[in-house]
């Protein structure tokens, strides 16, 4: 195995469509600006990468719209290098980052561009597209209508349930990611917000508020990876990948893929992230309480509040205490998503494993401005996507 | 005024005979299936054995979220949207299974017992498209 490490990170800021910042830019566009970004920050040209690991939102059930890596290679030129299109719903990014480090690693090649980006379809991600009683997915929204954020707010109120957990706590992670995203010149929302103004938003999926959980946004991001033994030749100070890992649910999952599960024989929440998160600390024999900060996925606050706990990055039920005690806060014991997180970026689905990526970089080189975790040595990244995926990776200075 | 029934997607489920839900069962492990599956997809089991098997009956209220805004297609509903409960139950038969709620938001209590109902969850065409949902006891 040869050791990976990240030469250059670019993200192109998250916005609506139509909006000031993405206006009616294709995704093609946003990954080319990421892109360049990239390659600029890597001192590498177009030229020199030698395949592109692409995530790419192809949901089941025949969705057609997301990236295609091959549109991003055309326009940067196609200079015949492979093209890995990946499609693991929210968590391509995340899986498009492990097959780049994995090409480096296993010595297939040496310098290797990873890109997400998205112009995001309008409201609530659709998950089936077609009429047919084989798609798990057709058959939960035609029998039942249960969407992306109720699935998030069954959880949610199972924890209210289980830990005594508050509304009003969830809102209070709101209140800390949109604090951190004012410094964050990428974020879609850039302005803090107030526990009242969290907890006057209307509710989506109750128990679960309009600015509890991540709109879809349109944005790119790009991460340029290399073998160590090449880094040398463009930079002095290279991010390591201490680990890179993918995984899918379990069988005995607590919540139902489809319209029902077999019940678990105890507790088994998202079994795909958890899985993820212990194979990267076991790759890398860095454990929960060397990390420095993490990025994780907060489609909704409430997975800020669940999942530290689950990977033992804090002791079960703990999370609303030291979120309450600011110890979750970029300068606490314990910060979670110090970028704003997907709840200040909203969703781009396939950028968003590499926007970790990118955010990890900047904390270690300490280049994070305002939202900066002090000493940060060590960075965890997690995804969740549609259909049981997760990807978990570890990044050190 | 009756109105013709019709199940949302057909052979799920039926009520002829009081609710029956089709799915299948493994009988080396015992692990209930719903829908049906072709084979065991558990991967402690050492023989797949799928036999056809239909589940009814009760269960207890696991946890539960709420439909606030209309889901996207191919969700279909009655407009104007009225919000709706949508329950995860751990059956009696060992299904976890998701369900709409019948009752509202305030009578929902984690540990609740309900039963299964077959209802119309939309209207099209001059009928009642049904579904199975969980009515509290």
């Amino acid at each position: 195995m040869q050791e990976v490490v990240v030469l250059g990170v670019g993200l192109h800021r998250f916005g609506k469509t139509g909006d000031g910042v993405v206006g009616e830019k294709s995704v093609t566009e946003l990954c080319r600006h990421a892109v360049d970004r990239a390659l600029k920050d890597a001192g590498v040209s177009w030229k020199q990468i030698q395949a592109v690991a692409a995530a790419s939102s192809r949901f089941s059930g025949g969705k057609g719209w997301g990236l295609n890596g091959n549109d991003v290679v055309e326009d940067l030129g196609c200079t015949g290098i492979p093209v890995y299109n990946l499609s693991a719903g929210c968590a391509a990014g995340g899986n498009a980052f492990n097959i780049g480090y994995s090409l480096v690693a296993g010595g297939i090649h040496d310098l290797v561009l990873v890109v997400g980006g998205e112009v995001m379809p309008k409201g609530m991600i659709q998950t089936s597209g077609v009429e047919d009683a084989n798609d798990p997915e057709f058959l939960r929204q035609r029998c039942v209508g249960m969407p992306g954020p109720s699935f998030w707010a069954t959880l949610a109120r199972r924890r209210m349930f289980d830990y005594g957990t508050t509304e009003e706590q969830m809102a209070k992670v709101t209140v800390k990611a949109r604090k951190c995203s004012e410094s964050n010149p990428y974020a879609r929302f850039q302005k803090a917000v107030s526990l009242d103004e969290v907890l006057a938003s209307p509710y989506v999926s109750n128990p679960l508020r309009l600015f509890e959980i991540c709109p879809v946004s349109n944005g790119a991001a790009a991460a340029v990876i290399c073998s160590k033994a090449m880094a040398r030749r463009f930079t002095s100070q290279p991010i390591t990948v201490a680990s890179s890992a993918v995984a899918t649910i379990r069988f005995d999952d607590a919540l139902p893929r489809s319209l029902a599960n077999p019940v678990p024989s105890g507790a088994s929440f998202h079994t795909e992230a958890k899985a993820a998160v212990m194979k990267a600390f076991e790759m890398s024999s860095i454990g929960p309480r060397d990390i420095s900060f993490t990025e994780l996925q907060d489609n909704t606050c409430y997975y800020e509040l669940a999942f530290p706990e689950e990977w033992g990055l804090c002791e079960p039920g703990e999370a609303e205490r030291l979120l309450e005690a600011g110890e979750t806060a970029p300068t606490g014991r314990m910060p979670i998503n110090p970028s704003g997180g997907f709840v200040s970026f909203g969703e781009a689905t396939t950028a968003m494993g590499v926007f970790q990526i990118a955010e990890l970089t900047w904390q270690l080189r300490g280049q994070s401005g305002g939202r900066q975790v002090p000493g940060a040595k060590v960075g965890l990244a997690q995804t969740n996507g549609l259909g049981g995926n997760a990807t978990a990776a570890i990044l050190k200075r | 005024m009756s109105q013709q029934r019709e199940p949302a997607v057909a052979g799920l489920f039926s009520e002829e005979d009081g609710v029956r839900l089709h799915g299948a069962k493994c009988t080396t492990c015992n692990t209930p299936y719903f829908p049906k599956a072709a084979h065991c997809r558990n991967p402690d089991c050492d023989e797949s054995k799928i036999e056809p098997c239909s589940f009814g009956g009760g269960g207890v209220l696991w946890s539960y979220s709420v439909a606030d805004f209309p889901p996207p297609a191919p969700h279909k509903y009655d407009k104007p949207f009225v919000p709706y409960v949508i329950g995860v139950v751990d059956m009696d038969n060992g299904l976890r299974l998701v369900g709409q709620m019948a009752d509202g938001l305030e009578a929902m209590r984690i540990g609740a017992r309900v039963e299964l109902a077959i209802e119309s969850i939309y209207h099209e065409a001059g009928k009642a498209f049904t579904s199975w949902k969980f009515k509290l006891l």
